[in-house]
């Protein structure tokens, strides 16, 4: 089976005003099947926005790579080359993060479908709004209402919609959601989940969800990829990381959730992340760790493989301990 | 995100904005290159000329003789109508150019400094009417003026620098209050007047010196226009008198003979594209230095 | 339309308080300048008749009341179209200033036409390739534009064309091209005039004339347009709607015209259209050097002759230009900005 969205080894570094370059994602594999819903799961920072951008094809200019990604099979990056021609809107869509500035201010929504449409499909104004109405129509919104106004004149889940709506009119079967709860209320975040997920079943979307809320993410998803600074250190079906997270930091994440009418003691850890593109020696969450080795601080750890799991830190890795 | 910076840090930012500025851009260094070269002309001008009472305007029987003669080894710059070495005109002149400038930049920078950050600091009726008073001068154009000056035969370096002033101290209070106004409503400044310190502390500490380096980088980008302007109104013959060495009077010296004998029109001319080009590189490069987003490299990326 | 009636109402106020203010400034700036009015108006009498005559043109001109009273006076006299007689030339000021306005104003729309024009289109190009060779060209190209004294280049380009093609056809209009074909002006914009009575000979001739100074006036909003379009187009490249497009595969073209440039159009509006304002003291500087009619030509006309109506008239209607050019421009900017709501 090809796999929807494939990463070897990827690297992605952006390079300052003096042309140095802080690598922000640093050698991640990710598999993501088709039909399925797979989140990445880290603090702002980690690198996760950063692989989002390059799946869609939006990295800046001077954003450099290495590695590998594959959309469907196809080479989109290959070392620092990197060729989204038939990927953009085509196989691949973006479910913006903050929809009050992903829709152009400058346009009535029923030109945004034009033009994406036209773009793609090459249809006229009057297909495009009759795909137009439908679409709306799926995502829980009255066209009329919504087609003829500014993005301004919309209220802020009105406008996630809508930018779902046109997420979709792009055809694409692979969505990409930048932390799309991120700017909702909690009433409506549980909704959009919900709609995402009847969205999958429907159109047989396979989705990319990224955020910094792991709760959200316990909702929707199928796998998960925690992150911490520009690497993921656990990988594992949802099911199984909430059971047993085996990272101190998934750990961290997890107890840091509050549940609602449960006195739950929240553990807070000490520290803060590091900053994008700097780097400590050893494993990078050693100085936060509550279960730091003397290993951890020296020398950085490589993915172990457990099951169908998979998680970088030394305290499963004996076996690599004792191979030195 | 709110710069809250002590003032002596203030001219430490300067200083650095100027170093990366310098190291970055090309566009800077050929300007610092343009003004220090001005600014040399302008101290040796009179010293260096090789006819230096033929550049201060003194015409004599042997250059009547010689005549408007075309660049030569002995003239490069060729000789004007009089036969007087424009080379030695344009030295002494630029003197006077940058004279007449650094008066109109310095004394409108401090008056739109005073008028923009009272009018951003004092709300209400007084604001208004600042406001009122900036925007009403802001309509006069410098040569509007100089020539209702002429219309009654008032003339000379009187006329140049009195109408610019009264042109542009309203462009500066006008960006003065814009910045100052910013600052005015951040939380800090805020903080500051509900611990009750003295408005003319707040001013001083907080508003002024944050605005002190914009409004510094947007006159000296403006230096050039005000050269344009002071040379566009001493062209007109709105300014000074006929013979003095300012390079607007010397391109007007040869306006009327430019089939003729164009290097006297177009020499000086160019003197003052090349100054007013010069500030203009360097304001425009601090500017661009000031603005992160316009720092990075690019390309067409999509 | 999403700009209020309230915002149209205060700022047109606040114009109008700005343009009667304006008014009064000059008034003052014009009386207190040294000489007096009512003399000239009498023609510099001498002799014994000298006093009896100038008090009588104190009264006329109605320099004998107090001066609140004079101010009013002239301020509702200039508001109602009138700005009197010139005593330069005894003719009413406003048909004076008419007629230069007119040519002036045909000469700032062309160049206006060319300069912004060729310059927005370079400074997209511009934006869109930041950093590479064909940029830093346009930006020396435009900065070098900028600083150019006008003048000087009007010079330059009389040189020139005289050197090159002989060409030395100043002036607004041939008189015998229009003598011959019968034109006879009806709006005053000459190009318009002969469109209107399909006249291309004299339409041919206008424009070749005002080519060389439309040229020379246009190299402001060129440099202007590339360095302000560039600079608008760079910032909303990086805007979140601009790389949502992107991902979602819309055509480059329409990303670049449709998304980034229509967000660049509001601001480029507002500060293209103060440059016009600004730029009609550059068409009539540059009109004095190519020996056209029109206002600078009029103003030029009348140094030293204390021609104290005709130059308080030029001194509003130029003022008054610049306000009515910058409401314009703001309302304008409203309008198009679906975003302003005030």
């Amino acid at each position: 089976m090809v796999l929807a969205i494939e990463t070897e080894n990827l690297w992605i570094g952006y390079m300052d005003e003096e042309d140095n370059i802080l690598w922000v994602v640093r050698g991640v594999d990710i598999n993501v099947k088709e039909n399925e819903v797979y989140c990445l799961v880290g603090e702002s920072g980690c690198g996760k926005s950063t692989l989002g951008y390059a799946i869609v094809g939006i990295l800046p200019p001077y954003a450099t790579t290495k590695g590998t990604l594959r959309i469907m099979g196809k080479e989109v990056i290959v070392g620092d080359t990197r060729n989204y021609v038939e990927t953009r809107g085509k196989l691949i869509t973006l479910i913006p993060q903050n929809p009050g500035k992903a829709l152009s201010p400058y346009l009535v929504i029923s030109d945004q479908f034009y033009y994406v449409l036209n773009s793609l499909y090459g249809l006229d104004r009057k297909d495009s709004y009759k795909k137009a109405r439908e679409l709306l129509q799926i995502v829980g919104l009255d066209p009329e209402k919504v087609l003829d106004s500014y993005p301004h004149e919309l209220s802020g889940g009105m406008q996630q919609r809508t930018a779902i709506a046109l997420a979709l009119a792009t055809g694409a079967k692979i969505v990409v959601a930048d932390e799309p709860t991120s700017s909702l209320d909690a009433n409506l975040r549980l909704q959009l989940l919900k709609l995402l997920s009847r969205l999958r079943d429907e159109m047989g979307l396979t989705i990319l969800m990224i955020t910094h809320d792991i709760l959200s993410a316990t909702r929707i998803c199928d796998r998960i990829a925690v992150m911490y600074a520009g690497k993921i250190v656990e990988e594992a079906h949802i099911n199984e990381v909430i059971e047993k997270p085996m990272h101190p930091y998934t750990k961290m994440l997890i107890d840091a959730v509050p549940v609602l009418g449960v006195k739950k003691r929240l553990v807070s850890y000490l520290g803060e992340p590091p900053r994008p593109g700097e780097y400590i020696m050893g494993c990078q969450f050693n100085k936060r760790c509550p279960k730091a080795m003397k290993i951890c601080k020296v020398e950085e750890p490589r993915p172990v493989y457990i099951g169908s799991r998979r998680v970088a830190c030394w305290l499963y890795s004996e076996r690599v301990e004792n191979h030195e | 995100m709110p710069t809250r910076l002590r003032r002596s840090s203030r001219i430490a930012e300067l200083k650095t904005l100027v170093k990366r500025a310098w190291r970055r851009r090309i566009g800077f260094r050929i300007g610092v290159i343009i003004v220090v070269f001005a600014i040399t002309m302008a101290i040796l001008g009179p010293f260096i000329a090789p006819y230096p009472e033929e550049g201060w305007g003194i015409a004599s029987p042997e250059t009547q003789l010689r005549g408007p003669q075309p660049p030569s080894w002995e003239h490069p710059f060729g000789t004007d109508l009089v036969g007087r070495d424009m080379l030695s005109r344009v030295l002494v002149g630029a003197g006077y150019a940058l004279m007449q400038i650094t008066i109109v930049v310095v004394v409108s920078l401090v008056i739109g400094l005073i008028v923009g950050v009272l009018a951003a600091y004092s709300r209400g009726l007084i604001e208004r009417i600042l406001n009122y008073f900036t925007e009403l001068f802001m309509a006069f154009p410098a040569i509007i003026i100089a020539i209702a000056l002429n219309t009654f035969g008032i003339r000379g370096l009187f006329v140049v620098i009195i109408s610019l002033i009264i042109t542009w101290w309203s462009w500066y209070a006008r960006i003065a209050y814009v910045y100052a106004r910013s600052i005015r409503e951040m939380e800090y400044v805020t903080l500051a007047e509900l611990a009750g310190l003295p408005s003319y502390k707040i001013i001083y500490r907080h508003i002024l010196p944050n605005t002190l380096t914009p409004v510094i980088v947007q006159a000296i980008t403006d230096t050039g226009s005000v050269l344009l302007e002071a040379a566009a109104i001493n062209f007109l013959g709105l300014g000074l008198p006929p013979d003095y060495p300012d390079w607007g009077v010397l391109v007007q010296n040869g306006f009327n003979y430019i089939y003729s004998y164009p290097w006297i029109s177009l020499i000086p001319g160019f003197f003052i594209l090349l100054v007013a080009l010069g500030f203009s590189l360097l304001g425009d490069n601090l500017r661009e230095e000031l603005d992160p987003k316009m720092r990075h490299r690019w390309k067409l990326w999509f | 339309m999403p700009v209020s009636l309230n915002y149209l109402v205060k700022r047109i106020f606040w114009s109008l308080l700005i343009i009667i203010g304006v008014i009064i400034l000059s008034y003052i700036i014009i009386i207190s300048a040294p000489g007096d009015p009512a003399r000239i108006w009498a023609g510099n009498p001498r002799g014994e008749k000298a006093i009896y005559a100038i008090q009588k043109a104190r009264e006329e001109l109605g320099l004998d009341q107090p001066l609140p009273i004079q101010i009013l006076k002239y301020t509702l006299q200039i508001l109602s179209g009138n700005m009197g007689i010139s005593i330069e030339y005894r003719v009413p000021v406003v048909d004076i200033i008419w007629r230069g306005l007119t040519a002036t104003l045909e000469l700032l729309v062309v160049s206006y036409i060319i300069g912004v024009s060729i310059g927005i289109l370079l400074g997209v190009e511009s934006a869109l390739r930041r950093g590479s060779r064909f940029d830093g060209l346009m930006q020396s190209l435009a900065i070098i534009l900028a600083n150019a004294p006008s003048f000087w280049l009007g010079i330059g380009v009389i040189v020139l064309l005289a050197e090159t093609i002989g060409f030395t056809g100043y002036g607004r209009i041939d008189p015998y091209i229009m003598y011959q074909t019968g034109f006879h002006p009806i709006t005053g914009f000459y190009l318009l005039d002969a469109l209107i009575q399909g006249n291309f000979a004299v339409f041919i001739d206008v424009f070749l004339r005002i080519l060389p100074p439309a040229i020379v006036v246009a190299t402001y909003p060129l440099g202007l347009g590339l360095r302000v379009s560039r600079a608008l187009i760079a910032e909303n490249l990086n805007e979140d709607y601009v790389r949502v497009a992107v991902a979602w595969g819309i055509k480059r073209k329409i990303v670049i015209w449709k998304y980034a440039f229509r967000g660049a159009i509001p601001s480029l509006t507002q500060v293209m259209g103060l440059a016009f304002a600004y730029s009609l003291i550059d068409a009539m500087i540059v009109e004095v050097v190519f020996g056209r009619e029109g206002l600078g030509s009029i103003a030029f006309s009348i140094i030293g002759k204390s021609d104290y109506t005709l130059i308080t008239g030029l001194m509003v209607t130029v003022t008054i230009f610049y306000i009515l050019m910058n409401t314009l421009a703001d309302i304008l900017q409203a309008i198009i900005d679906p975003r302003v709501k005030l």
